[in-house]
Order: structure tokens, then C-alpha cells, then sequence
């Protein structure tokens, strides 16, 4: 990390007997970002006129090449979690630096995923004529809000402990079958091809 | 594990917040330009079904880009147009799109047999261009108001004659997704109004139902699309 990790960053109260209580707000706050980023995303894409074009890359036959690519970097850094995930929880030997593995492995995959995201909600949008389609649409938005809510647990303390597998799971089993419904289904449908 | 209150995840969301609108505004800037580097759906202007599947809706991208981008500083402004015409032995159309000396060219004979080709304008009008499967076109700009020349395609060779074509006539392709089939229609729209175009369901072609060239919508299995103008 580049940044301090003591700094307070906002007015919480220090770890004490009020930690123990639960405070409701550590859990609503995430829950509640994480469903209006979902369902922003979603509204967006519905009501977003699709402009069915937008930038490519050059190198690139299409643009539904570059996202596979860019999805299948995002997925494979998402296996990388996976592992790292076991690795800083010790369930597998790791390195000392594996949480920072770990950290940095997240942030590749997300930013990733970002652009690809980007073009679908611009590009596409939200759709729903066949289930593959529909179930893409739909993950994908959810995707981002869980993600959201991931970010946002890791700031609180003294979660308990199943809290945080059970949402990384959760985000890579989305990020996974949104690969499975757009990446691999392209690279079956085109060919693999750049 | 013990927690620290750290800034890390709140920086990685906000990195990709920032990436996202960075990426959009980009998107909404330039995203009516189809991307030069796109090759296997050249200008072809995906239209997605939904949200523009209302014949209202469509109609309003009306096929405004030909004359509009005449305006170009190249020295072959005055060459860039719309050419359509018909094969020597008639049974055919091809329409060529010339932009700062890039071109694209449809071939179709309104039945089952088609193809988009694209290259290079060279200085001195000759072209070039290529298609899948070998096909071929060599084609030379006369006088700036006409292109004269040939296509080899499937085995036969097809001389032909496209003259300057004004809107509506010109060069117009569709592509969507309609009940999960991938359509990609091509329609050459011929001086004086008659249309010659074919449509492919997952890759079987057929003829392609009308489109109206003022909006360039066209129904296809009940639901209706918009075809954009084809520039290189």
C-alpha cells in the first residue's frame, strides 16, 4: 500500500465495547451502496438508449474481441484472489506478501473489468431477449454492487470472520459466470482470435 | 484477523468510478464514430434490440452521415461519396463508400450471394479492395463521378459501373440480434429508388425485406431496425 494504513479516514469510534454491539450502520451502509450501485447500473442500462458503438482498440478485429480479452485478464487475476485469498487466511502456504498480492490482484481485475463494463452499459445495454443475455445483464450489475459492498467491509473491524470469504466467494461465483456468459461464449461463437 | 480502517478499498472504488465516467464521457464524446480499427463489422452500426425496438424510436437516426462528412480537408474530398450502380450482366449491385481514401464496398445480387470488401484509394483513383473468401474488387474513380471495374467473386468475374449516388441513394447495413438469431443486413439503394440488399440469419443468407431510406428502419421477423449509412 502507498497509503498509510493508520490514517483515519473518517470519525469511527475506536475499537471498544461499542464495537461489540454491531452497530447496524456497518452493515447498512455497505448493504445499501451495494444495491444502489447494482440497481443504478441496471436502471442505466435499461433506460440508456444503446448506442450499439464505441471506441475499439486498435489491434483488435472488434470490440467483442477486446472485451473477451479484457474479461478473461479480469477472470484470471480473479483466480489469482482465489488463491491469495487461501494463502492470507492460511489455509495455504504463502509468501509474506501475499495479502498485498492479493490487494493488488483485486484492483487489476476490477479495473480491468471496468472499461468492459462500461462499453456493455453504453454500448449494449441492459437486455433480457435470451437467457444467456439475460442472466449477463443481470449478474453484471450485481457484480459491481457486491463488489461495492466487498470494498466497503474491509474498512470496518472486527467482522465476523465468515463475512468476508462469504462475499469474496460470492464475487468471484458472479465474476465467473458473467465470464462464462460473455467471454466464453464469444470465443466458442467467433473463434479465439484477437 | 484484525482490520485496520484503511483507505485502500475506498481509493480501488474510486479509481474505478473515475475510470468508468472517464470512459463514458470518452464514449459519449466520440462514440457515434465507429472505430477505423474495426475490421470484421467494419461501419456496420450495431443496432440492439430493446431498447430501440420501437418503430418510433428508430426513426429518428435518420442516415445523415454521407453528405455530412464530405466536408473532409483530404485532397480527395471531392472523390468522397457514395457510388452504386449495377454488375454488366445485371444480375447484380455494388455500392462503393469513399472516405479520405479508404473505401468499402457491398456486392450483392438481392438473393444469396454477397460481400463486404475494403482497402485503400490509391492517388491516382485505382483500388483494391478485398473481401472474405478471396473475393475481390479493382475498381478506378473516373472524373470523380463514377467508379468502373470488377469483382471476382465465387468463381465468376462481375464488370460493373457504380455512378455518384445522392441520398437516400447509397450503401446502408443493419446488424442485431433478433429472437437469437445474429442478423447482418446489407442494402444498396440504387439511383432512382430500387434496392437490392440480403440478409443474413446466423450466416444463411436471403433477401432482405425494404428499408425506408429516409430513416433507414426496416422490419425483419417483427421487429424493426435501423439501418445506419456505410462509411469506411
Amino acid at each position: 500500500m502507498t497509503v498509510d494504513p493508520n490514517a483515519a479516514t473518517q470519525g469511527f469510534p475506536s475499537p471498544g465495547p461499542v464495537h461489540r454491539r454491531s452497530h447496524p450502520a456497518r452493515y447498512l451502509v455497505p448493504a445499501l451502496v451495494a444495491a444502489a450501485v447494482a440497481v443504478g447500473l441496471g436502471a442505466y442500462g435499461k433506460a440508456h438508449d444503446p448506442a450499439g458503438t464505441a471506441f475499439n482498440i486498435a489491434g483488435f478485429s472488434s470490440t467483442g474481441a477486446v472485451k473477451s480479452w479484457l474479461a478473461t485478464t479480469a477472470f484470471f487475476f480473479a483466480l489469482v484472489q482465489v488463491v491469495s485469498a487461501f494463502m492470507v487466511y492460511g489455509r495455504l502456504p504463502g509468501p509474506r506478501w501475499a495479502p498485498a498480492l492479493h490487494r493488488w490482484s483485486g484492483r487489476i481485475a476490477f479495473l480491468v473489468a471496468v472499461p468492459v463494463a462500461v462499453h456493455c452499459l453504453y454500448a449494449l445495454g441492459y437486455q433480457t431477449y435470451e437467457s444467456r443475455v439475460l442472466w449477463h445483464s443481470l449478474l453484471g450489475c450485481f457484480f459491481f454492487g457486491a463488489f461495492s459492498a466487498k470494498m466497503l467491509l474491509l474498512r470496518s473491524e472486527r467482522l465476523p470472520g465468515w463475512l468476508l470469504p462469504i462475499i469474496g466467494g460470492l464475487v468471484f461465483a458472479v465474476l465467473t459466470a458473467i465470464w462464462l456468459t460473455s467471454a466464453l461464449w464469444f470465443f466458442r461463437t467467433f473463434g479465439v482470435t484477437t | 484477523m484484525t482490520r485496520m480502517k484503511r483507505p485502500g478499498p475506498l481509493l480501488t472504488l474510486l479509481a474505478g468510478l473515475l475510470l468508468g465516467v472517464f470512459l463514458l464521457s470518452l464514449n459519449a464524446t466520440t462514440g457515434t464514430r465507429n472505430a477505423s480499427s474495426a475490421q470484421e463489422e467494419p461501419p456496420a452500426t450495431a443496432v440492439s434490440p430493446g431498447a430501440t425496438a420501437g418503430p418510433t424510436e428508430s426513426a429518428p437516426a435518420s442516415p445523415a452521415a454521407p453528405s455530412t462528412a464530405s466536408a473532409s480537408p483530404s485532397r480527395s474530398a471531392a472523390a468522397d461519396a457514395d457510388y452504386a450502380g449495377r454488375t454488366d450482366d445485371d444480375s447484380s449491385a455494388v455500392a462503393v463508400s469513399l472516405r479520405d481514401d479508404r473505401a468499402i464496398a457491398y456486392f450483392c445480387d438481392g438473393r444469396d450471394k454477397e460481400s463486404w470488401l475494403k482497402g485503400d484509394v490509391e492517388d491516382d483513383g485505382t483500388m483494391k479492395l478485398t473481401g472474405k473468401n478471396g473475393a475481390e474488387l479493382d475498381g478506378t474513380l473516373q472524373d470523380g463521378r463514377r467508379i468502373r471495374g470488377t469483382v471476382d467473386l465465387g468463381g465468376h468475374r462481375y464488370g460493373f459501373t457504380a455512378d455518384k449516388a445522392v441520398k437516400p441513394s447509397g450503401l446502408y447495413r443493419a446488424t442485431a440480434t433478433v429472437r437469437g438469431a445474429k442478423i447482418d443486413g446489407g442494402w444498396i439503394v440504387l439511383p432512382g429508388g430500387r434496392q437490392v440488399g440480403v440478409l443474413d440469419r446466423d450466416g444463411r443468407p436471403s433477401t432482405a425485406p425494404r428499408i425506408d431510406p429516409e430513416t433507414g428502419a426496416v422490419t425483419v421477423d417483427g421487429r424493426t431496425i435501423t439501418a445506419k449509412p456505410v462509411t469506411p
